[in-house]
């Protein structure tokens, strides 16, 4: 069962990466969409009279986006792709559990975006001399996991809207900016009004990101830690289960209304 | 479990779609309308009719990918709304033209990747995927993109993906649409082959002569509902005995023959076409006897160009189905 | 004369129509919406809060650039789509077989996109300056409106461009819209073009749009059409280069296809 899966993982994998990332637009969207962020965070950072940019926030900040922003565009991308190719019918039509092709899917798509990510990071190091001396490590790699947990869950949630209909999928699209603008990927979340900060605290990756980017910062405190992975973890399960539920539901839905096969 | 692979009892499917951008109307379209009908094991069962018949959605239905809106289908003794997965697990299905397929793997990417999906131990689907590319005569071609392939070629590796897992029950909807006649008499065989390892198939296709050559029974649908069912042997025998003159006269003599023809009387059916610059008689008889001593003697005129004498083909008794014109 | 200017205009109206409720036909009013102000309107308040977190009081400047920025969003995107589609659903091959003239056939699919951006932007304004108290009084509305029609059509040009590109490469669209992107930085969008470094300053002035907006904040302080002509007719003349470069990049397919008749290969 677990050889099963492991083969299942590396072969869904593969097909993933041979038809989907290592494409010149992939590639592009990983590193254009976090420079033009992080570029216009520096530019109006130099204009507002500072000396330099804020790195955890504004550089590697933008590396999170576009992990993010990877991950619901591939996602939209490739169900989408799958509908129009006929393909979606045919996977479906097998054995083997939509959702198991989805969660591994997804997981590609979000270790592909680590790639942004280290992008980032390393403009962060080499480019403006930050210093890797602070930094917590064993609570920066905790965070980071859990981001791509959180990232994750979120992920198989909204492949449910892709798959349910094209105009259920459009939705998807709307929460990408949405989520990033609540949950502080470029600037932290004390600073949004409270509102915004009330809707920001269901998202997992809000917190696991306040773990980061505390460990980045050289937060040692590790209540701090311990109360922010515990939100993380704890509604990155709820977002899974919700999806694993609603995965079902939308198994049926396809099959009455004869979605999948629409273009 | 009863000898029967399929088992389809008053099955009914509707969609409902959204109707205009502000009223959010919406629209129920019938698309199966209380269908019932058996499929033996080991028979290669064809359902025939008209584009947006119906066909696609009983496939689909079969092959767990729309649920019913009522009724019930049983697949190899289990049911396709509960038993989902172990139906799927069974079947294989392929549905017609280019879609389906990930165009920028190759070949054989494509059926590793399906073959993982349908759980083949490594061992067991590099065994199946070098089979199924011979049976279909994709070896050479296997590491070739897919998007480079021709649309025979295309549907040879549908079928071979959907043999794959060596399933009991194949649906073929369409598989030789868009396919030359060489590729499409290839395939046949191909499907011959299938029965003689005792698979059942429900095939569902447009071309007559393919549902004559390999169908063992054919139901006719029009409209969502089943409007014959039967051995294309009986369904012929079922329209009429007749036999078909078909005579390419001059135009000018059109008016004589059918006169004359008329004069005949022996419940006799006359149509008439054009054959530029000459009319084509269609003539159905089942006196054919009297008709051609009238016609021998019509021949040595000089003005017949063409003649021929055949009886039903599956065609003529799909079409006086389908328009309604049984007798 | 008269007859073939008919058929010229008619098609172009026509063209233009079922150019852009192809587009939208599948949609909802709610899913129109948010594909049209969903990204724009939620990239404007990110940057906003990026500009208050690096110590930028004043937000304003930022919004109005991102509202007249949606013609560019929107609009490129939409038009390179409308003509990019042509290659996913396998009808390009019938519109070039057509015997249709093609200039009318082409620039057709801009223009519903061109009015629909022009009355969100006119839409959107007024509404942020009432959300965010913005001092008017000074305002030259007509000349801002001006200002807004004008950038709406030369970032046609760009979309004429990009969907072009998308004809050669199935993944085309998807690569220009991102690129497009780069229009944050580039245009004067979120800081004036000044802030950038001298090199980029050039390449600002040679896109579509740095010289309209720069003309609609001007008028929006109330300068009148005397200091902005030079900056209206750039824009104007470069709004006309790129689309006749999208045309001719057009044309220029059409002759490839003609020879490998590779464009409808997904």
């Amino acid at each position: 069962m677990i050889g099963r899966m492991l083969r299942l993982f590396w072969r869904q994998m593969n097909v993933q990466l041979q038809i989907r990332t290592f494409n010149l637009y992939t590639l592009l969207l990983l590193f254009v969409q976090p420079f033009v962020f992080s570029a216009v965070g520096m530019v109006l950072s130099q204009v507002a009279g500072n000396q330099k940019p804020d790195l955890v926030y504004t550089v590697i900040g933008g590396g999170i986006l576009g992990m993010w922003s990877g991950l619901v565009f591939s996602s939209t991308f490739d169900i989408g792709r799958d509908r129009r190719d006929g393909t979606l019918e045919f996977i479906i039509g097998s054995p083997t559990p939509y959702s198991v092709v989805e969660a591994v899917r997804t997981l590609t798509n979000v270790l592909t975006g680590l790639v942004s990510l280290l992008a980032a990071f390393l403009v962060a190091v080499l480019v403006f001399d930050y210093t890797l001396d602070q930094v917590q490590v064993l609570p920066a790699l905790v965070s980071l996991l859990l981001i791509v947990a959180g990232m994750w869950a979120i992920g198989v949630f909204l492949a449910n809207f892709l798959v349910w209909s094209r105009l259920s999928g459009s939705i998807v699209e709307f929460f990408e900016f949405p989520v990033a603008v609540v949950c502080g990927f470029m600037y932290p979340i004390r600073i949004l009004p409270e509102w915004m900060q009330a809707i920001s605290a269901v998202f997992p990756i809000r917190w696991a990101l306040e773990g980061l980017q505390a460990a980045l910062y050289g937060v040692s405190d590790m209540n701090f830690y311990a109360g922010r992975w515990g939100m993380a973890l704890a509604l990155g399960l709820l977002f899974w289960l919700t999806a694993h539920w609603m995965e079902r539901k939308v198994h049926d839905l396809i099959r009455v209304s004869g979605e999948m096969s629409s273009i | 479990m009863s000898n029967n692979a399929i088992e389809v009892n008053q099955l009914h499917k509707e969609f409902t779609t959204r109707v205009g951008f502000w009223s959010g109307r919406r629209k129920t379209t019938v698309a199966v309308e209380d269908i019932s009908f058996n499929v033996h094991q080991g028979e290669l069962f064809g359902l025939l009719g008209p584009n947006g018949a119906g066909k696609t959605t009983t496939t689909k239905v079969l092959s767990t990918l729309l649920l019913p809106t009522r009724g019930s289908v049983r697949v190899l003794g289990m049911d396709v709304v509960t038993e989902t997965r172990t139906v799927r697990k069974r079947i294989g299905f392929t549905f017609g033209g280019a879609r389906g397929l990930y165009g920028r793997l190759s070949g054989h990417d494509n059926l590793r990747y399906f073959a993982e999906l349908y759980g083949l131990e490594p061992a067991l689907a590099r065994k199946r995927i070098a089979e199924m590319l011979e049976v279909v005569d994709l070896t050479e071609r296997r590491n070739d993109r897919v998007e480079n392939y021709s649309s025979g070629m295309v549907q040879r590796l549908h079928l071979a993906r959907a043999l794959l897992h060596d399933p009991e029950l194949i649906y073929l909807d369409e598989p030789t649409v868009g396919i030359d006649p060489v590729g499409a008499r290839e395939l046949r065989q191909t499907i011959k082959n299938l029965i003689a390892l005792k698979k059942t198939i429900l095939l569902t296709t447009h071309y007559m002569a393919e549902a004559e050559e390999l169908c063992d029974r054919i139901a006719i649908i029009n409209h969502g509902r089943i409007i014959a069912l039967d051995t294309p042997a009986s369904l012929k025998r079922q329209v009429s005995g007749d036999t078909i003159f078909e005579i390419e006269i001059d135009a000018a003599l059109l008016d004589e023959l059918q006169r004359q023809l008329q004069l005949i009387n022996h419940r006799l059916t006359i149509q008439v076409s054009e054959a530029y610059p000459n009319k084509k008689v269609n003539v159905r008889t089942d006196q054919p006897e009297a008709v051609l001593k009238y016609l021998t003697l019509f021949i040595s005129s000089g003005h017949v160009h063409g003649l021929e004498v055949r009886n039903h083909s599956l065609e003529d008794v799909y079409v006086s189905i389908i328009q309604g014109k049984q007798e | 004369m008269i007859r073939w200017l008919t058929r010229y205009v008619r098609l172009y109206f026509i063209q233009a129509w079922f150019a852009y409720r192809s587009l939208f036909s599948w949609s909802t009013p709610f899913n129109y919406f948010v594909s049209k102000f969903g990204f724009s309107f939620f990239a404007l308040i990110y940057f906003v809060f990026i500009g208050q977190f690096v110590g930028l009081s004043d937000p304003l400047y930022i919004v109005l650039g991102n509202i007249l920025m949606i013609p560019a969003t929107n609009g490129v995107s939409g038009i390179s789509l409308t003509v990019g589609n042509e290659r996913q659903f396998g009808a390009l091959s019938y519109l070039l077989g057509s015997p249709a003239p093609r200039a009318p056939l082409f620039l057709g699919r801009g223009f519903f996109h061109i009015l629909d951006n022009f009355i969100t932007v006119s839409v959107a304004l007024p509404v942020a300056i009432l959300l965010f108290h913005y001092d008017a009084s000074q305002a030259n509305f007509p000349l801002v409106m001006l200002c807004v029609l004008i950038t709406s059509f030369t970032t046609s040009g760009m979309g004429f461009i990009m969907g072009s590109i998308s004809l050669v490469n199935r993944d085309g669209w998807m690569i220009t819209s991102t690129l497009s992107l780069a229009l944050y930085i580039l245009v004067g969008v979120n800081f004036p073009v000044t802030a950038l470094p001298g090199w980029l300053q050039s390449v600002s002035y040679s896109l579509p749009m740095t010289r309209g907006i720069l003309a609609a904040r001007m008028a929006l302080v109330g300068s009148g059409w005397d200091s902005i002509a030079s900056l209206i007719l750039g824009e104007v003349l470069i709004g006309m280069l790129y689309i006749a470069v999208g045309y001719g990049m057009f044309l220029v397919l059409e002759r490839r296809s003609l020879v490998n008749g590779s464009l409808d290969s997904l």
